[in-house]
């Protein structure tokens, strides 16, 4: 089961490196964050109401569901569509293989006892994958996608190590995150309105 | 805390129910006042190195950078006001200023008391939070851009810090995250994952003590930011910055990786210092020099972190009297904008005959910038330098005298150009504040005194800090 949802997860970042709309960014970030619902579900040992609780809050409510809308909200106010048309979705999708495997053999190299092995090459992949849409993605759109991308990956980085942190600090943790998603769409949209651009090259003003 | 957090946040949001900038100013004074207070009881009741909610502690390291942000906060609180007066702001924009000047001195302090490693990253992110606002208040393209990229680079850089705090908690027993809990099990961490851990942590953590490689978006929220708030996030954030980093230094001196640690901080105080120098001598703007003067101080401190010894204690005390020459230099430049309405290096000049004191604080707090005696600054060079030289690191020492002469002709150079140099064109001048020159100099008299008499109680305050045990 937690098989099969991991394999599913690192699909969802392959599509990704070549998706071209925003929209479907937003579902596949929406489809990442039931995927890992499902993969914190599959790992609780026994049942724990608190715990699920802060899963399904972390997961279904914040990663699939409220986060997405604000997406979706910005793409709607900004009306931006799709990425760059002068980027190569075959140089994304083989930069992103490249993440895949050099993944595999950092996790090969570096897990110990400790650490589940699949749970910690799909969470560097994921990293990876978010970098990569920073860097070759222009518009700023698909930065903040990235941001998300790199967030999902750090909480199955959390899963691969097994690091069960107090209720109080996930809590806290989720709305930082929150927030400064918030405040990034926010900003975002006010970039559209007032720079009249949605392009990371636009934004060079500021320079010695 | 838990009653000093909640009183302090519901008098820091109460601006926005304010209709009057006099009525903001008086709940202004009562949160600086509120600070004040706290830190009096700390001393009242001796309540110094104690748990307080499980995730604070009142050890030395967090009172002192509690104290040094409260002076600070008055000065800019002060400043502020005057500032956004001349600015002609609307009193909706007024009491937003505030209550975020207020919210970010909030989380800064929950920043220095936290000790939990998740916590201060909290608290840390918080800071990104309120700082936005303080930096797109002008509302300008540049502000814009400026706040853009503050939040989406912290908030990415603090994600990978996040990513190292998960490597360091492996070691963790039962999830706990104390940092006292920490330093007694890190021994037992894999060596690799202690070192990505550290990398992580210190690379994230730099975009808010500003130093390499992330130090670009703090030169351009102070850039962006109205000058008495930038005075208070090149010391008083860059202090939270320094702070975490340290409590993790603290936390790693157990670690058997501590060696390899401290060459990553020379390394990082290196790059820091060597883009310091560059910048200082390209830049066009009066804040974004500062800045990169803080960006250059930062590195002198993360050398002297890495050398550690006497060249540790000298560090944390060239954290403490930066604070009052850099948020001095701040709040002079904010003086020197009303005169000319402009931070234009290049166009503006002549400053010594137009507001006297304040050029000469400006003379003055460029000496002290430069470590020439009576600077406190020239105190822990000496020490930073004998250190390294003791150490037999001459390669270390010639690269950092040739780099500080770089620094020292920029700064030099800019100081007499805006004292002596005349406006390049036309220029509407505008009235002098002198009182505010007079008030920003006050910082600079600290600074001095601490420079020529270091008093026991000082020195017993940062061994303690410098403790590693």
């Amino acid at each position: 089961m937690t098989l099969s949802l991991i394999i599913l997860y690192v699909l969802t970042l392959l599509y990704l490196s070549i998706a071209e709309r925003f929209r479907n960014h937003t579902t596949i970030l929406a489809v990442q964050g039931l995927l890992l619902f499902g993969i914190a579900i599959a790992r609780l040992h026994e049942f724990h109401p608190v715990e699920m609780t802060v899963i399904i809050i972390e997961t279904l409510v914040f990663k699939a569901i409220v986060i997405p809308a604000i997406l979706m909200t910005v793409i709607h106010r900004t009306k931006i569509n799709r990425i760059h048309s002068s980027s190569t979705q075959f140089g994304a999708l083989v930069m992103s293989i490249i993440a895949l495997i050099a993944s595999c053999t950092i996790t090969y190299y570096m897990a110990d006892e400790r650490t589940d092995m699949i749970f910690f090459g799909v969470a560097l992949y994921a990293l990876l994958s978010g970098l990569i849409l920073i860097v070759m993605r222009k518009r700023i759109f698909a930065h903040l996608v990235g941001f998300l991308v790199i967030e999902n990956g750090v909480f199955l980085f959390s899963m691969a190590i097994g690091v069960e942190l107090p209720m109080l600090i996930n809590l806290a943790i989720m709305l930082d995150i929150l927030i400064s998603i918030l405040i990034l769409g926010t900003f975002l949209s006010r970039v559209d309105n007032d720079i009249h651009t949605d392009e990371s090259d636009a934004l060079t003003s500021i320079k010695d | 805390m838990l009653t000093y957090i909640i009183v302090s946040l519901l008098i820091a949001i109460a601006p926005l129910a304010s209709r009057s900038e006099r009525m903001t100013n008086l709940i202004a004074t009562l949160f600086a006042l509120v600070q004040v207070a706290s830190v009096a009881l700390l001393f009242v009741f001796d309540r110094f190195d104690m748990a307080l909610l499980t995730i604070f502690r009142t050890d030395t390291l967090a009172v002192v950078f509690h104290v040094l942000m409260i002076a600070v906060l008055i000065f800019s609180l002060i400043h502020s006001s005057s500032y956004l007066r001349a600015e002609k702001v609307t009193t909706r924009s007024y009491n937003a200023y505030y209550t975020l000047l207020m919210l970010l001195a909030l989380s800064i302090t929950c920043v220095y008391y936290s000790y939990n490693l998740a916590m201060t990253w909290v608290f840390l992110e918080l800071t990104t939070i309120c700082s936005a606002g303080i930096i797109y208040h002008r509302e300008f393209e540049q502000s814009l851009e400026a706040t853009w990229k503050y939040i989406f680079v912290c908030s990415t850089g603090i994600a990978m810090a996040y990513l190292g705090i998960l490597l360091l908690s492996t070691v963790a027993v039962e999830g706990t995250l104390d940092y006292a809990a920490l330093k007694s099990v890190i021994s037992e961490g894999n060596p690799l994952y202690l070192k990505l851990a550290f990398l992580l942590i210190v690379i994230g953590y730099s975009c808010k003590m500003e130093v390499f490689p992330l130090y670009t978006v703090g030169v351009d929220a102070n850039y962006a930011a109205p000058a008495p708030a930038s005075a208070f996030i090149s010391t008083a954030l860059v202090n939270a910055g320094f702070v975490s980093i340290m409590r993790i230094y603290t936390l790693y001196a157990s670690s058997e990786v501590f060696a390899w640690a401290r060459n990553v901080l020379i390394l990082i105080g290196i790059l820091s210092l060597a883009v310091g120098a560059m910048f200082l001598r390209r830049t066009n703007n009066y804040k974004r020099f500062l800045s990169y003067s803080t960006v250059e101080n930062m590195g002198i401190v993360a050398i002297g972190m890495g050398i550690g010894g006497v060249a540790l204690w000298a560090a944390v005390f060239h954290v403490m009297c930066h604070t009052f020459i850099k948020s001095s230099m701040f709040y002079h430049v904010g003086v020197m904008r009303h005169v000319y309405d402009s931070y234009s290096i290049n166009r503006i000049g002549n400053y010594m005959n137009i507001n006297r004191i304040g050029a000469i604080g400006i003379v003055v707090g460029t000496l002290l910038l430069l470590a020439f005696p009576p600077s406190p600054l020239f105190v822990t060079e000496v020490m930073l330098f004998s250190e390294i030289a003791s150490q037999g690191r001459w390669w270390l020492l010639i690269l950092m005298v040739v780099l500080m002469c770089v620094v020292l002709y920029a700064i030099w150079s800019r100081s007499l150009r805006l004292n002596y140099h005349s406006n390049q064109d036309e220029l509407h001048l505008s009235e002098v504040n002198r009182r505010l020159s007079y008030s920003a100099s006050v910082l600079l008299l600290i600074a001095v005194a601490v420079g020529i008499w270091q008093p026991d109680m000082l020195k017993d305050i940062i061994d303690s800090i410098v403790n590693l045990q």
